[in-house]
C-alpha cells in the first residue's frame, strides 16, 4: 500500500479533531503517536497474540482464569460498553475490535481490516475486512456493520458527545450538525460484504490512526434497535471482540468469556477474565489477598509490596509519559529576576525530591523523558539547571535576595491530584528552604480553581506537570510553552529565540534537524529560566507470577492496560502454579 | 449594697465549683493534660527536638526509632517535632476561635436578652437562619472564599460557632434580668450598662464557661477535619488533622504517619470533655 505523506497541516488537523472531542491530552498523543512509525508498519493480517512460551517444566493452568482490576482501573461502574456511542462510558474496550488496533508501541496495526490501502492523495481510504470477522452470535461483522456504527457515530440522534471525532470524513459534518437530511451523503460505504471505502473531506494521512481508536468500534445494529441504551447489558450484548460479557453485576463485578466466534479465538489462551469494580481506596489489599491477578499500584503501596520478598518479583513499572515541573512566573516578584530563576533551578535537589514520590517519580534534567522522542541527553543542557546549592546561592548575589534575604511572601500552587503529588511539591518546598532560605506556603487548589487562574497567569510559582499527549517534542514544546499561544498558555514566559525554534521545528520534516531545533529550545528556555524540570512520572502495576504473556514495548518495558493501547487480555494465559 | 451582697455569694459558688472539680478525677486528668498541651504548645521551640520543616531525605518513612521517637514523615521530618508544633495548631485554634466566638456571641446574645421586642425578635430570627446551616459545610464555604490559613480558621469558625453561645446567653440574660436584685439595681438609678454589665452577665457566666469548655475541643476538631481535607493549614506548618490526612492514604505501609496524630487528636479532644464535663457539673447550682 501507500503511505501517503502525512503534512504538519494534518498533524494540526488531528489534533485539533481529537482535542474537539475532548478526547484526553494524554490519549490523544499516543494515538498521534503512531503516526511516526505507520509507513514502516505491514498492514497486513497476522497473529492476534503469539502463543505461549513455557519455561521446560511449566504447564498452563487447567482453567485460564485471571482477574484484574483495582488500583484505579474500573474503580466505577461503566455507564456501559457502548464505545460507539460514548467513548467516556468507562466500559471494557476489549468487548470489542476495531478495524484496526494500537501495539504495546502505541502503532496502529491492522484487526478486523486485513488490509488497507489509499489513493494517491490520502483522502479515499479501503479497508478490505477479514472474511472471518463474527458478532459473538456468529453472525459475520461485516463492512455495513461499521459503515452502520460510524454513521450511529455521528447521527446527531445518537447524542454522541465525541460526534466530531470522524468529521473528517466526507459529509460527516454536515450530517452531524443537521445540515444533511440523512447520512446518505456522509463518505463511508460498504462496496460490498467485506470492503469499507472511507471518502475524507481531503488527504488525511493520519486517517488509520482514528479508525484503530475507541471511537472507531462498531456496535451490533440488531441489539441497539432492540434493547436501546440497554444493548449492552449483559443480557443484551452481542459483540466482535476477543471477549464476550458473560455476567455483569451492577457495581460489584463483570466476568468476561472468551468469544468462539472472534476471528483470533485460536490464538487466545485465555478462556475468562473477572474484573471487579474496586474503589481505588482499596489500595492494593485486593492483590494482597488474592483476590486479583492483576492491579495497578498506588504510592502508598507500591514500598510494601517492592520491599514484601513474596510480592518483591511481581511489582513492575509500565511506560508513562509525564513531567513535574515548576513554573516561576516571569510577572510577579521575586521571579521576575532570571536570576532567581536560575537560583532555583539549582536549589532543587532532584535526587532527593523524587525519593518522596517513593517510586513514582524519577529526577528530570529536561521536559521529555529519557526514552521517548525528543528526550535529550546532553551534559551541557543537563547542566544548565543541575543541583548545586552554591551555584544557586551564586546566582542571588547582586539581586535584592542576596544570601537568601528578603523574599517576598512566596506561595506555590499546585492542583489537587494524587499519585504522589503533594509530597513532591512539599519535598521542593523543603529543599528551596534548605538551599535557599526561600519559605513558601504550598496552595492545593480544586482541579477547576487551579485551571481558570492558570490560564490567567495569576499565580505567582506553579507545581505542576505535563502528561505527554502524543511522543513528539512539537507536543512536550510547542502544545505547553509555544508564546504566541492565544489560549492555554500556562506561564506567562515567553522568549521570541524559543519561539523560532519551535517552529522550525514544526516546519521541518527532516528529523534529526527537528531534534535539533527542540534540543536548542530546551537550552534557550532553562538558560532563560521559563520552567524548571523537577521529575519524570513512573507508574507501576503488579501482576502474579501465574500471569504471562504481557506484552513488552521495543523498550523493553511491560505494557498494560490503558486507554490506547487495551490488547492485555489477548497476550494473557495462566502457567500451573509451582 | 447589693453589689456588696451577691460577691460573696458568687465567690462561695466559685470555690464550691472548684472543690467539686477537684473531687472528679477524670476531670483533673483531663485538666491536667489540656495544661500540658498548652504548655507543649507554647514552647514548642525548645520542646522539638527537630525544625519541623527539617527534612532528612535518607530516612523516609521510617518507623519508630530512637533517633525518631515517633518515625519520621514522607519527607523524613520528624514526626514527633511535627506533632509538637501541630499541638500549636490546635491549641491557637482552639482558644483562637473561641474568643471570636464569645466576642460575637455573647454580646449578640446578652442584648437580645436584655432588650427584647424587636430587637429581640430580630436577632433570635439571625440566630436562628445561622443556626439552620450545617456547620461543617458551612465552614468549608467559608475557607474556600476566604483561603486557607490559621486566621481564616479562626475567622471561618468564629463566624460559625457563635451561635450557640448566642442562644445561651440570651437564655440566662432573660431569666436574670427579672430576679429583684436586677430591679435593685435599676430602682438604685444603674443606667443599661452598668445593669447588664455589673449586675446581670457576671450571673449569666456559668453556662457560658461551660459553652467555651465544650467549643474549644469543638473548634480543634474542625480544624482537623478541615486540614484532613486539604482547605486548612498550608503546608509546611504541620496540624495534626493535615498530618492524618496524608497518613491515611499510606496507613498499610507506614502506619505510624496517621496513627500518631490520630492519637492526639482523641486524646485532646478526650481531655476537653472530661474537663468540660467536670466543669458543669462543678457549676450546677442544682447539684449543690
Amino acid at each position: 500500500m501507500r503511505t501517503p505523506h502525512i503534512s504538519d497541516s494534518q498533524m494540526e488537523l488531528l489534533a485539533a479533531r481529537l482535542a474537539a472531542v475532548g478526547v484526553g491530552r494524554r490519549d490523544f498523543l499516543k494515538v498521534a503517536g503512531g503516526l511516526a512509525t505507520l509507513g514502516a508498519v505491514g498492514f497486513n493480517a497476522r497473529p492476534v497474540s503469539a502463543a505461549p512460551a513455557l519455561a521446560p517444566g511449566e504447564k498452563l493452568a487447567r482453567e485460564q482464569h485471571v482477574r484484574l482490576g483495582g488500583g484505579g482501573w474500573w474503580q466505577n461502574d461503566p455507564s456501559s460498553h457502548d464505545y460507539n456511542k460514548d467513548l467516556y462510558c468507562s466500559g471494557v474496550p476489549i468487548l470489542f475490535a476495531g478495524l484496526m488496533k494500537f501495539n504495546a508501541d502505541f502503532q496502529p496495526i491492522p484487526y478486523v481490516a486485513s488490509k488497507i490501502t489509499s489513493n494517491a492523495d490520502g483522502s479515499v481510504w479501503t479497508f478490505a475486512l477479514r472474511k472471518d470477522s463474527k458478532w459473538s452470535d456468529g453472525a459475520p461483522c461485516a463492512a455495513r456493520d461499521f459503515e452502520w456504527s460510524w454513521k450511529r457515530q455521528m447521527d446527531p440522534a445518537s447524542k454522541n458527545p465525541y460526534s466530531s471525532y470522524f468529521y473528517d470524513i466526507k459529509g460527516a459534518e454536515a450530517f452531524n450538525k443537521g445540515k444533511a437530511p440523512d447520512a446518505s451523503q456522509v463518505g463511508v460505504v460498504a462496496k460490498d460484504d467485506w470492503t469499507l471505502e472511507v471518502t475524507l473531506e481531503g488527504p488525511r494521512g493520519y486517517f488509520p490512526v482514528l479508525s484503530a481508536y475507541l471511537a472507531a468500534y462498531p456496535a451490533h445494529r440488531a441489539s441497539v434497535e432492540k434493547h436501546g441504551d440497554k444493548w449492552t447489558e449483559a443480557a443484551n450484548i452481542v459483540c466482535n471482540g476477543p471477549f464476550v460479557l458473560e455476567t455483569w453485576e451492577h457495581n460489584k463485578v463483570m466476568v468476561l468469556r472468551k468469544n468462539k466466534h472472534f476471528f483470533g479465538a485460536k490464538d487466545i489462551t485465555l478462556e475468562k477474565a473477572t474484573i471487579p469494580i474496586v474503589p481505588v481506596q482499596s489500595g492494593a489489599l485486593p492483590y494482597e489477598n488474592n483476590e486479583l491477578d492483576i492491579s495497578p499500584l498506588q504510592p502508598g503501596d507500591l514500598r510494601r509490596l517492592r520491599d514484601d520478598p513474596r510480592t518483591k518479583a511481581q511489582v513492575f513499572r509500565y511506560p508513562f509519559p509525564g513531567t513535574w515541573y515548576l513554573i516561576p512566573q516571569v510577572t510577579k516578584p521575586p521571579f521576575d529576576n532570571v536570576k532567581v530563576r536560575r537560583a532555583v533551578g539549582h536549589a532543587i535537589d532532584r535526587e532527593n525530591v523524587v525519593k518522596v514520590a517513593d517510586g513514582f517519580a524519577i529526577p528530570a534534567h529536561s521536559m521529555i523523558p529519557t526514552g521517548f522522542p525528543g528526550a535529550i541527553d546532553d551534559k551541557k543542557i543537563r547542566d544548565i539547571q543541575r543541583f548545586d546549592p552554591k551555584a544557586a546561592m551564586a546566582m542571588l548575589k547582586g539581586t535584592p535576595y542576596e544570601g537568601g534575604r528578603n523574599w517576598p511572601r512566596i506561595t506555590l500552587t499546585m492542583r489537587e491530584e494524587g499519585l504522589g503529588s503533594k509530597p513532591l511539591a512539599e519535598a521542593v518546598q523543603a529543599v528551596l528552604l534548605e538551599h535557599l532560605n526561600m519559605k513558601t506556603e504550598l496552595e492545593v487548589l480544586e482541579q477547576r480553581v487551579f485551571r481558570a487562574g492558570l490560564w490567567k497567569n495569576d499565580y505567582q510559582f506553579v507545581w505542576i506537570r505535563w502528561f505527554m499527549d502524543y511522543p513528539d517534542p512539537h507536543n512536550e514544546y510547542f502544545d505547553t510553552f509555544y508564546g504566541k499561544k492565544t489560549e492555554g498558555r500556562r506561564q506567562a514566559w515567553v522568549n521570541d529565540a524559543f519561539d523560532k525554534e519551535l517552529e522550525a521545528g514544526r516546519d521541518t520534516r527532516d528529523a534529526k534537524k527537528r531534534m535539533v531545533n527542540y534540543a536548542k529550545a530546551e537550552e534557550i528556555m532553562q538558560t532563560d529560566g521559563g520552567y524548571i524540570p523537577v521529575a519524570w512520572v513512573a507508574r507501576w502495576c503488579a501482576a502474579k507470577p501465574a500471569v504471562r504473556g504481557l506484552e513488552k514495548n521495543k523498550l523493553g518495558e511491560t505494557v498494560v492496560e490503558g486507554n490506547i493501547y487495551v490488547d492485555m487480555l489477548p497476550h494473557v494465559y495462566m502457567i500451573e502454579k509451582a | 449594697m447589693i453589689h456588696a451582697e451577691t460577691r460573696p455569694r458568687s465567690s462561695s459558688l466559685w470555690r464550691d465549683g472548684v472543690r467539686r472539680l477537684r473531687r472528679n478525677r477524670l476531670a483533673v486528668a483531663g485538666g491536667v493534660v489540656v495544661v500540658l498541651l498548652c504548655l507543649i504548645a507554647i514552647f514548642a521551640d525548645f520542646l522539638a527536638p527537630l525544625p519541623y520543616t527539617k527534612t532528612n531525605f535518607s530516612r523516609l518513612n521510617e518507623p519508630p526509632s530512637r533517633a525518631y521517637p515517633l518515625g519520621t514523615d514522607q519527607l523524613g521530618r520528624d514526626l514527633l517535632s511535627r506533632m509538637i508544633y501541630g499541638a500549636r495548631v490546635s491549641m491557637l485554634v482552639g482558644l483562637g476561635a473561641q474568643v471570636i466566638v464569645v466576642l460575637i456571641g455573647v454580646p449578640i446574645g446578652a442584648l437580645s436578652g436584655y432588650i427584647g421586642g424587636r430587637t429581640d425578635l430580630f436577632l433570635t430570627r439571625f440566630v436562628d437562619v445561622m443556626y439552620a446551616f450545617p456547620r461543617l459545610l458551612f465552614v468549608i464555604l467559608v475557607m474556600s472564599m476566604l483561603g486557607a490559613g490559621l486566621t481564616n480558621i479562626f475567622i471561618a469558625i468564629g463566624l460559625t460557632g457563635w451561635v450557640g453561645i448566642a442562644r445561651q446567653t440570651r437564655a440566662q440574660v432573660l431569666a436574670i434580668k427579672e430576679k429583684e436584685f436586677v430591679d435593685g439595681a435599676r430602682a438604685l438609678g444603674a443606667g443599661f450598662g452598668r445593669v447588664l454589665g455589673r449586675h446581670v452577665m457576671p450571673n449569666a457566666l456559668t453556662p457560658i464557661i461551660v459553652a467555651v469548655t465544650f467549643g474549644i475541643p469543638e473548634a480543634i476538631f474542625t480544624e482537623a477535619a478541615l486540614s484532613f481535607i486539604g482547605v486548612g493549614i498550608n503546608p509546611p506548618t504541620p496540624s495534626w488533622g493535615q498530618m492524618v490526612g496524608e497518613g491515611q492514604q499510606y496507613i498499610r505501609s507506614y502506619w505510624h504517619l496517621c496513627v500518631f496524630p490520630s492519637i492526639a487528636i482523641a486524646v485532646t479532644m478526650l481531655s476537653f470533655v472530661f474537663f468540660g464535663d467536670g466543669v458543669r457539673d462543678a457549676l450546677d447550682p442544682k447539684l449543690k
